[in-house]
């Protein structure tokens, strides 16, 4: 029990390096910079523009779809990292499995794409 | 033969309740009567050539559950034969007799069909009646016993649009569920203690438990006594002997064939059969059989007493029936059960047909019962007038005095009951008031002869006009009982109360010398007696009854002093030449006599008051109680509780449950919070966390 | 070694591979025309693969190092989902079809949740659990939603995500509590930690949690809240199909996770679900009183049901999960027969939904009204019907296990709940003949074909349940020893 729970104390030390470093730079320029607010600098920032209208606006559901999509990918390639790192040693059926795993992937894209999903108009 | 004697009744019954519209009414209830005279028939030859051994005849294996083991089987005993006659006999004779007496019965409308249902019930009430004295065990027993009370209660509320005769059935009912209750009782504990329910288990068991003590209620009681004191509540009941004997007269609310055969000649006796089939067991248990009869005697005067009052034709009777069922439980209190089975016997007879004398006279009288309407009707209906007078001299025992046997049969037969009560209770309590009760059924008897067939015409004059004979169904049977009731107590005398051995043998069992120490007490007792020549030397159970060999009652019954023998004819002629005094001489007297001692008129005008007496204690209480619980405890705590629940809880979390469902996913996800919450605070708390 | 791993998983990729090339095919090629003839093929191939998972298997077959078990349990959950989703798939087809709504998805997305499910009831890892778990609620969540031009459907998709999103959290938060405080994410290894009794804190959190999770999948209070709107919100067929096969397969894996992995510490958790089973019995029944969307009712009346069937699991014993499979496989087909005649239930064409209108419907469709109130009747537990033995099985189960309180509990819940079955058979037996009457002769006869039968099982089925009663002991058997 407690040989396993040391082996996750780099987490933890990740953890409460992460949150410190955070609260060290909020805090720090709470208290260093200089604070000397004028309307331009507190209106959003917009690509140059000034806002047309109010920032909580609807994005199309498209916008989702395309995120959702990118995530699929995304995740495919944080599993490819490990296993493409670790290749030498892999087995057989570790090779197969990410080709299934590929394949099954393939196949939604193939869906997606025929479907339409990919298509903005 | 015995298994159709059984059963040919059933099917009568079923044929004719079930059958009539298939093949007629007619059809039906003379198959109802054929197969009851085939069942006498059969009857009377199993009787005649029956040999006294006992025999078990099995029908089927019926309960199998534990140590519970038992057939349905057939008794065929000295017991059971002379029930089978007696059952089918009477039986036979009330259905033909029912064929004139429900002809035409008022209480039905034209075109209703009723007579097949009263002939179903007659044939039910006799299969069950044979199931009872033919049970081979309690438990069979038992079921013919409550047979015969739903027979009865059903024959009782026959008239069913008279409020009267329902409320009669079922108090008829209700008071036999108190003795059916010590009666179950009793079933129960010699199963307890004997194990088994068995006649034969039982009685072989007899001697044993006699030494056997139990306890029940607050104290520890002799096993014998108490099994025979419950075994008696039973009998009690059934046989309406004092404290439960107030259903018998408002029976009388039934159709008078119904009295005869119910009321009368068998349903009634099944106690006393009770008493005798257990007589291993009455044997060893002297206090039960004590209380028997000081229970016995006490009813027979209290019956008689009442009867001297009574103004309709058929409480008479009933009353007579009352008291001389007392009769019989004083001779089988004082151990002489063949002497109990004896006056059965006869009493069958003339009772019935007193009975159904009875039931023609009111047929003649267009179904009027108060005998104050009657009066000089013997020559209008000369073949009634003649068996009722047999069926009179039956019954107040006239005979040629000393002969012992030469006589009507209630003459032998009561008189063998009057002389086993004096040697038994050494001339005491029981022996006096059964002496009394002989003079007061005299005197009633002989009451009735005189208030309906003699003196002047009372009543209506139209119906008096109108009076006629009953037809000749109604006639045989009175002919044929008449015979009976003349003969009866002759023929069988020796059998039931002759020597010793002779009853002995008469009852299946073997006899044997008795000891030299028992032949000097009984010299000593009773000097007059003869040597004591014989005993019964069959173990409990192997003879249809059994009597200890010290009991010597039945030897020492026939050398009481000749004024004791003399008593209950000496009583007959008082009490006949009162009432003749009373109702012929000078009618005006007993009007004369009920003013002067008005209380005790109306105390027995009202029968002792028993019934107000159990209305102020039972009945009153018991309506209130039931009044309470179904208005408060019914009505308010259970219809309310479940009403308050069902149309007040129930729709309020319904309600609540309908509002919690907001549709607002964040309240879903609030609850699911909630009840995980819970759930941990729960375990980590109470649950087996450690 | 592979080989036999992959064997004993075949039947799961039979399905899996059968779902993915008929996407493919259909996108390809006719898109949603080949719809109706995917749906009566998909139907095909999972009584296919049911009739091979029920007949070729025997014994325990354990793949992937423990995490895939095939044994008797596994088989008999799979067999009753996949025949229910076959049904349901075959009532659906003229339903969906004539409002548009068939769309060759539908088929496809009932196959992967089928493959799901059949991965739950087989998982013998918190890891696989997991995996079944979420193909299933995907494939569901999307289904929930088929019909996405209604607001009511689409709400009840998002609905079911996001609470079902929570519950998986719920779960998986559990799950890594489990495997902090055991060591391992196999059930044999868990067991192993946890026996005796003996449990530390963490891990009875974790199982809680879990619990919890699994409550939320079997609609069990206080969990349930999504159920009656996604049932309501679902076009009719998946809620249909929402009330049987998922139903089944979150029991089973409720079961196998109890006993597998937690069967050392049953005191504890049992307690949890005797709750969870009052509750579920009792507000199943006093809800849905208030209810006259019979699809709503429907959905309170699987609350409580889960409620009698969570009894026989909180038993604890091998005849406590017989009593929660016979429960299960009564309960699936008498939700066939009333969804059939819930599909049936139109007027001038358009789905009904509310029960007043079906007064006096005895006398234009006596036949099926007398299906229908055998169904009702069976529902409510009335003897003798086969609901009742159900019934009597669970109560017998938690009694015996020394649950009287649960058991008396469960009969006056059921005394309760008959009021709103009995309801429904009043209007159709002596309702208000003035309402406007539903269309006589609707529906197919496949429909009317599963109502029928489903009602004959109701009655027939008493003489010897068809047999269920030895498999499921036997499935039983298995799972706890």
């Amino acid at each position: 029990m407690e040989e396993m729970l040391r082996e996750y104390l780099p987490i933890l030390v990740f953890l409460a390096v992460a949150i410190g470093l955070g609260l060290v730079l909020i805090l720090a320029a709470v208290v260093l910079a200089v604070r000397n607010p004028d309307p331009e600098k507190v209106s959003a920032y917009e690509c140059g523009f000034n806002a047309f209208d109010d920032a909580r606006m609807k994005f199309d559901v498209r916008f989702y779809l395309v995120s959702i999509l990118f995530i699929i990918f995304d995740l495919e390639i944080a599993f490819l990292f490990p296993w493409a790192v670790g290749f030498k040693d892999i087995s057989d059926v570790g090779f197969w499995s990410m080709m299934v795993f590929l394949g099954v992937l393939t196949i939604g894209f193939a869906y997606e794409w025929k479907k339409g999903a990919l298509e903005w108009e | 033969m015995e298994t159709i004697i059984l059963f040919a009744p059933l099917v009568g019954a079923i044929i004719c309740g079930f059958g009539w519209k298939f093949i007629g009414e007619k059809a039906a209830m003379w198959t109802a009567t054929g197969l009851l005279f085939l069942a006498a028939f059969l009857s009377w030859i199993a009787f005649l050539t029956f040999d006294g051994v006992t025999e078990q005849i099995q029908i089927l294996r019926w309960i199998e559950s534990g140590t519970l083991s038992t057939d349905w089987a057939i008794r065929m005993d000295r017991m059971t034969a002379i029930m089978l006659i007696v059952v089918t006999t009477v039986s036979s004779l009330v259905h033909l007799y029912s064929f004139g007496y429900m002809d035409h019965d008022p209480q039905w409308r034209d075109g209703e069909v009723y007579k097949p249902r009263f002939f179903a019930y007659l044939s039910f009430f006799t299969f069950a009646m044979l199931m009872l004295v033919t049970a081979d065990n309690l438990v069979q027993m038992f079921f013919g016993w409550e047979g015969v009370g739903v027979a009865s209660y059903l024959l009782i509320g026959f008239y069913y649009r008279k409020p009267s005769a329902n409320a009669a059935a079922m108090k008829a009912f209700i008071v036999n569920r108190v003795g059916d209750f010590g009666f179950a009782l009793g079933i129960f504990g010699l199963f307890f203690l004997v194990d088994s329910i068995n006649f034969d288990d039982v009685f072989a068991a007899a001697p044993t438990l006699a030494e056997t003590t139990v306890s029940f209620l607050w104290t520890d009681w002799n096993a014998a006594e108490l099994i025979a004191f419950l075994l008696f509540i039973g009998a009690m009941g059934k046989s309406a002997q004092l404290i439960l004997h107030t259903w018998l007269p408002d029976a009388m609310e039934g159709p008078t064939p119904v009295s005869a055969l119910i009321h009368a000649a068998t349903m009634v006796t099944a106690g006393v059969f009770l008493v005798c089939r257990m007589s291993p067991i009455m044997e060893f248990a002297p206090m039960a059989t004590g209380f028997i009869t000081v229970l016995g005697a006490t009813t027979a005067f209290f019956a008689a007493t009442v009867g001297l009052v009574q103004t309709d034709i058929k409480r008479v009777i009933a009353y007579s029936t009352c008291s001389q069922l007392g009769y019989m439980f004083v001779a089988a209190g004082v151990g002489v059960y063949s002497v109990a089975m004896f006056h059965l016997l006869t009493h069958a007879f003339f009772k019935a047909m007193l009975f159904l004398g009875a039931g023609s006279v009111i047929h003649a009288m267009h179904h009027e019962q108060d005998m104050m309407n009657y009066g000089n009707l013997r020559k209008k209906i000369p073949y009634t007038f003649g068996a009722m007078m047999i069926g009179t001299l039956a019954i107040t025992g006239v005979g040629i005095p000393l002969t012992g046997w030469i006589g009507f049969a209630g003459f032998a037969s009561k008189d063998a009951v009057i002389e086993s009560a004096y040697v038994g209770t050494d001339g005491g309590y029981a022996f006096w008031l059964l002496v009394i009760a002989a003079l007061f059924t005299s005197f009633y008897s002989w009451r009735l002869m005189f208030l309906t067939f003699y003196g002047e015409a009372r009543g209506d004059k139209h119906t008096h006009d109108h009076a006629h004979e009953s037809p000749k169904v109604m006639l045989i049977p009175l002919g044929v009982l008449a015979v009976g009731s003349v003969l009866a107590g002759a023929i069988w005398y020796g059998s039931f109360f002759g020597k010793t051995n002779e009853v002995i043998k008469f009852f299946g069992g073997k006899y044997g010398e008795p000891t030299h120490e028992l032949v000097e007490a009984v010299a000593e007792r009773s000097p007059k007696a003869s040597k004591l020549h014989y005993v019964m030397e069959s173990k409990p159970g192997e003879a249809a009854i059994y009597i200890a060999p010290e009991n010597t009652v039945l030897h020492e019954a026939h050398y009481v002093p000749t004024w004791v023998k003399l008593s209950p004819f000496v009583a007959m002629i008082i009490g006949l030449a009162t009432a003749y005094w009373f109702y012929i001489v000078n009618p005006a007297l007993p009007r004369q006599l009920a003013e002067q001692q008005r209380p005790l008129y109306l105390f027995l005008k009202n029968k002792w008051y028993f019934d107000e007496l159990y209305d102020v204690i039972f009945v009153k209480p018991a309506i209130g109680i039931g009044r309470f619980l179904w208005r408060r405890g019914d009505g308010n705590v259970i219809d309310g509780s479940i009403n308050g629940v069902a149309m007040g809880i129930i729709p309020a979390i319904t309600r609540l449950a309908g509002r919690a469902q907001s549709g607002f996913i964040f309240t879903y996800a609030f609850w699911m919070v909630v009840g995980i919450a819970a759930l941990v605070t729960w375990m980590s708390i109470g649950g087996g966390a450690h | 070694m592979i080989q036999a791993d992959l064997n004993v998983i075949l039947p799961e990729i039979m399905l899996a591979v059968y779902a993915m090339a008929a996407l493919l095919v259909a996108v390809y090629t006719g898109k949603d025309k080949l719809a109706p003839m995917l749906v009566w093929l998909t139907a095909a191939g999972m009584v296919i693969i049911a009739a091979i998972v029920g007949l070729s298997g025997d014994g325990t077959n354990v793949a992937f190092g423990g995490m895939f078990v095939d044994d008797a349990f596994s088989r008999f959950a799979k067999v009753t989902i996949l025949l229910s989703a076959a049904a349901v798939l075959v009532m659906s087809q003229d339903y969906m079809t004539r409002r548009g709504l068939l769309r060759f998805e539908y088929p496809i997305l009932v196959a992967l949740a089928s493959v799901g499910m059949m991965m739950m009831v087989s998982a013998g890892d918190l890891m696989a659990l997991y995996m079944g778990l979420e193909l299933q609620s995907l494939a569901l969540y999307v289904v929930a939603s088929l019909r996405r031009d209604s607001a009511k459907s689409t709400e009840a998709g998002l609905k079911y995500f996001v609470l079902g999103a929570l519950s998986s959290g719920l779960l998986l938060y559990g799950a890594s509590l489990v495997y902090g405080y055991s060591g391992t994410t196999l059930f044999s290894g868990i067991i192993q930690a946890a026996q005796h009794g003996e449990v530390s804190l963490g891990m009875l959190f974790g199982l809680i949690f879990v619990i919890s999770g699994l409550a939320f999948k079997v609609s069990a209070v206080p969990f349930h809240m999504w159920t009656p709107d996604v049932y309501e919100g679902s076009p009719t067929p998946v809620t249909a199909f929402f009330a049987t096969a998922p139903k089944m397969a979150a029991m089973g894996l409720f079961a196998r996770v109890a006993h597998d992995a937690f069967g050392g510490i049953v005191a504890d958790w049992s307690q949890v679900i005797a709750l969870l089973s009052l509750l579920s019995m009792f507000l199943g029944a006093v809800a849905a009183i208030g209810q006259t969307n019979i699809k709503r009712l429907m959905a309170y009346s699987s609350i409580a049901h889960m409620g009698y069937a969570l009894m026989g699991l909180a038993a604890g014993t091998a005849f406590g999960v017989q009593a929660l499979l016979v429960y299960m496989v009564i309960y699936v087909t008498m939700n066939v027969g009333t969804f059939a005649f819930i599909l049936m239930m139109e007027k001038d064409g358009q789905p009904v939904t509310d029960i007043r209108s079906l007064g006096m419907y005895s006398k234009r469709e006596p036949g099926r009204a007398l299906a229908m109130l055998v169904l009702l009747f069976s529902l409510a537990g009335v003897p003798p019907m086969l609901g009742f033995f159900g019934k009597l099985y669970v109560l017998r189960a938690a009694y015996d296990a020394g649950l009287a309180w649960l058991a008396i509990a469960g009969v006056v819940a059921s005394v309760i709940g008959a009021f709103y079955y009995l309801r429904i058979v009043y209007y159709m037996y002596f309702g208000d003949d003035e309402s406007e009457a539903l269309d006589q002769g609707s529906g197919t006869p496949v429909l009317w074909g599963f109502l029928m039968a489903s009602a004959a099982v109701m009655v027939l089925g008493i003489i010897n349940m068809f047999g269920v009663e030895g498999a499921a002991a036997a499935a039983a058997a298995v799972l706890v020893n």
